[in-house]
């Protein structure tokens, strides 16, 4: 009886924790919390532009190869070591300074250092935390999330998807702005790509930094030629 | 990743190559030369007179690598050398049973050194399995090339539908600071994976070219503007005191065609012979 009263106790308590738990996750990764990843696509206006993804069926292939197989599937690895090592400095700092290292060209560079700088400024003003204190100037975006995430207690599996989805989310909303896809085309590759969502998360939840690896060549060469592109909307 | 069993069942230990060469170059008086050698396994250095700085040719007595095989290389330019690497052919990395070929590169630039690495193309055969690891340690002011191109399958004889594994690991620092890293991993259906749109639509031969100097920034424009005459996907980029350049291509014969005229800008004079 006493076990029954422990467990139950424990369940609810556990729910209210996870519920508090994950409603800022989802404030930190709207697309409406001030770190200007809308004006990022990550190399996808050069492969419009050049013809490479040109319809619905192209773009739910980029994205998913980004998350299985790309530079996605890095970020989310790159996040999920900085959750583990958030209250160790050394450790920190090395993949803080790998993270902005692995960029593969300029534009890059500056998405995920940029939209990790804007970060840790809105979450020091809004969400302070002992855990961001050794950020200074450019950050990885994954790092800083991952480390103010850990700072706050946020669980790393919800992390790793809300991560992911947001980040197909906003490359979505890219495709539909830049014109070879509809909202409707960007509903429908959204909810295809929570399966690769989910198996890159669960992957990464297992993961260290010796399983970074990536093979999307042509997504990382697009963001060096979107950076002689003539008529642009994106800063990658 | 599958986990690779405890030895190659189809070699015995003995036949796997465990090559190793360590070199350190030294300037005196305005001539760099080499200063110490160490050479072990199938590996040597060799010296062909008559050019500008040091030119040392890489040559693998044993034509090819297969797997399990290992070659751990360490170049050390010291200040002000001026030392440039290359190969005597094309590197090809044979069908392995289990165990991955292991290819290790360590390179150290001085102050004021001119160190780099420009060995011809990797060529992957079928089945092959390879494990890459590149580092450097340059001081501020040295100038560094380094180049690696890769060959997926024996295209001249047909061979484009290639499975097996490459996992390139760069960390490149200067003074002390992580400037440049990167993971590939192409792993399984090689092929298949590089005919997809966001990995290689379609390549078979993939190079990336770097360069770290003081100026290296200011290179990006007469380089941009020989990429765009490139018979080939290329892309320029520079950041970090770093220039980066990404080639891609069905064919190995238009990459080689675009590399030539980059390595000759970024030197300020002509591509080593192996690459002209």
């Amino acid at each position: 009886m006493i076990m029954f009263t422990i467990t139950a106790m424990d369940t609810s308590m556990a729910d209210a924790i996870g519920s508090q738990l994950s409603l800022p996750l989802s404030i930190w990764l709207s697309p409406s919390f001030p770190v200007g990843a809308f004006a990022y696509s990550h190399g996808l206006e050069w492969a419009v532009e050049s013809g490479l993804v040109s319809n619905a069926a192209d773009l739910k292939d980029w994205i998913g190869d980004l998350l299985t197989l790309g530079s996605a599937r890095n970020d989310a690895i790159l996040l999920a070591q900085a959750w583990r090592v958030a209250h160790d400095s050394d450790l920190l700092a090395h993949v803080h300074e790998l993270a902005l290292a692995l960029a593969p060209s300029c534009e890059r560079h500056l998405e995920t250092a940029a939209t990790g700088a804007a970060f840790v400024t809105a979450i020091r003003a809004a969400w302070p935390c002992a855990t961001l204190d050794m950020f200074e100037g450019a950050v990885a975006y994954p790092v800083a999330l991952g480390a103010a995430a850990r700072g706050h207690d946020m669980p790393l599996m919800a992390l790793l998807e809300q991560f992911l989805l947001a980040f197909t989310a906003n490359l979505v909303s890219a495709a539909v702005r830049l014109g070879p896809i509809g909202q409707t085309d960007g509903q429908r590759i959204l909810a295809h790509c929570l399966n690769a969502i989910g198996q890159t998360a669960r992957f990464a939840h297992e993961s260290g930094l010796e399983d970074l690896g990536s093979a999307s060549l042509t997504s990382d060469l697009a963001s060096m030629q979107h950076e002689t592109q003539y008529s642009r909307l994106f800063r990658s | 990743m599958n986990a690779p069993l405890p030895q190659d069942t189809h070699l015995p230990a003995h036949a796997r190559a465990r090559g190793a060469v360590r070199a350190r170059f030294a300037a005196n008086r305005g001539r760099s030369a080499i200063a110490d050698l160490y050479e072990a396994g199938g590996l040597r250095l060799r010296f062909p007179r008559g050019t500008a700085g040091c030119e040392a040719v890489l040559v693998n007595t044993g034509g090819g690598v297969a797997g399990g095989d290992t070659a751990a290389l360490s170049f050390h330019a010291c200040a002000d050398a001026d030392v440039t690497l290359t190969t005597q052919a094309a590197e090809k990395i044979y069908r392995a049973q289990n165990i991955a070929a292991r290819i290790n590169l360590d390179l150290v630039a001085e102050e004021g050194a001119r160190l780099e690495w420009l060995p011809q193309e990797t060529i992957l055969f079928d089945g092959a399995r390879l494990t890459r690891d590149f580092t450097l340690c340059a001081a501020e002011t040295a100038r560094v090339t380094l180049l690696e191109a890769t060959v997926f399958g024996r295209l001249a004889m047909g061979e484009r539908d290639i499975s097996g594994l490459l996992a390139d690991r760069w960390r490149l620092r200067r003074a002390g600071k992580l400037v440049f890293a990167e993971d590939l991993r192409l792993e399984g259906e090689i092929a298949a994976i590089l005919d997809r749109k966001a990995c290689g639509a379609g390549a078979r031969a993939t190079a990336l070219l770097l360069h770290m100097s003081p100026d290296a920034e200011s290179l990006l424009e007469p380089v941009r503007e020989s990429l765009s005459a490139a018979p080939c996907s290329a892309g320029a980029s520079a950041w970090n005191g770093l220039l980066c350049v990404r080639l891609m291509s069905p064919a190995p014969e238009k990459m080689r065609a675009a590399l030539s005229p980059l390595l000759e800008i970024l030197r300020g004079r002509p591509a080593p012979r192996v690459w002209q």
